[in-house]
């Protein structure tokens, strides 16, 4: 069993979308669980006790987890000079704080089982310090930070735990920002090219796979820094 | 659940986790579960955290070892024996 925050759209639809392709069961945790296709939890996971009622849950279905994807996620592209407070607090809620949360009320489930892969999405706007997003980034090099430590404390119990730090892939998120400003970060990157949903989802398949259980406590940033 | 038994459930879990240690140790309300002093690595204590979830659930109730209530006093429910025996026993009767 595979479960997915943000699973309802962007990127985090398409990782279920992939996994369920090949046969996984995934569990979708969402807000709302009305525009999920696949089996789904409703979970707030900036709300510490949604979490835990969700981790409540999966434990009840008694299940292994073989691989919890946080991806739920928001942005916000803007100056930090002209980011208002409650944006700030959204981004490090949801971003940060969500991450956090979901990691430890889930890992117990995962050190119960003795193996497993949390797989946390960053940005590369982490490792390139792009203008105009600095909160976000903030937020998410944030998750690349606890997922550094998260990895160290799993790593006894056979868990991994892994950063995937996509660059400008076209979802909702990237609403508002300009073909222009999307080739500026690209020109940015190792590999000069836009990379896609389907890019990410190669790498999410890759993480959960046994054959790259030599990797934990990594960020991969697509594209290349 | 009264404090006895769940001193017996405490302690005896904590002696099935330090079995593997060279110096056997006796375990004691007294004994510390986390510092310097303890003989639990942070390891060992998940697993002893864990061990304590499946009684629970043997006991029909929920032991919840990262709820707030638990953790915010002004000193943890590890750092005795008892402590830890004492909030397993408030848990079963929440």
């Amino acid at each position: 069993m595979i479960i997915v925050t943000g699973a309802s759209r962007g990127l985090g639809k398409a990782i279920t979308e992939r996994l369920t392709e090949r046969g996984e069961r995934v569990i979708g945790l969402a807000r709302s669980t009305d525009a999920l296709d696949i089996e789904g939890i409703e979970c707030d996971v900036s709300n510490y006790l949604s979490v835990k009622k969700a981790a409540r849950s999966v434990k009840k279905i008694g299940e292994p987890v073989e691989a919890f994807i946080n991806v739920a996620g928001v942005a916000s592209m803007n100056m930090a000079v002209t980011t208002d407070e409650s944006t700030v607090q959204k981004l490090i809620q949801t971003n940060l704080v969500g991450t956090i949360y979901c990691c430890q009320l889930f890992a117990p489930i995962m050190l119960r089982q003795k193996y497993g892969s949390f797989i946390n999405f960053s940005t590369i706007a982490v490792a390139l310090a792009l203008k105009g997003e600095s909160v976000y980034a903030a937020s998410k090099a944030g998750v690349e930070a606890f997922s550094r430590t998260f990895a160290r404390e799993m790593a006894d119990f056979n868990v991994r735990v892994n950063c995937i730090a996509p660059g400008p892939i076209r979802t909702d998120l990237l609403r508002g920002i300009t073909d222009a400003q999307i080739e500026k970060i690209i020109s940015q990157q190792v590999i000069q090219k836009q990379f896609k949903k389907s890019d990410v989802c190669d790498l999410v398949e890759l993480l959960i796979d046994n054959r790259s259980s030599s990797l934990s406590g990594q960020t991969l940033n697509i594209g290349g820094v | 659940m009264n404090i006895e038994l769940a001193e017996e459930i405490v302690i005896t879990v904590i002696s099935e986790a330090l079995e593997d240690l060279e110096d056997k140790a006796e375990v004691s309300d007294e004994m510390q579960l986390i510092g310097g002093e303890s003989l639990l690595d942070s390891m060992k204590l998940v697993e002893v955290c864990l061990a304590l979830e499946d009684l629970a659930d043997e006991h029909g109730f929920e032991f919840d070892w990262t709820s707030e209530a638990a953790m915010s006093k002004s000193r943890s429910m590890f750092r005795s024996v008892a402590s830890l025996a004492e909030e397993f026993a408030n848990q079963s009767r929440a």
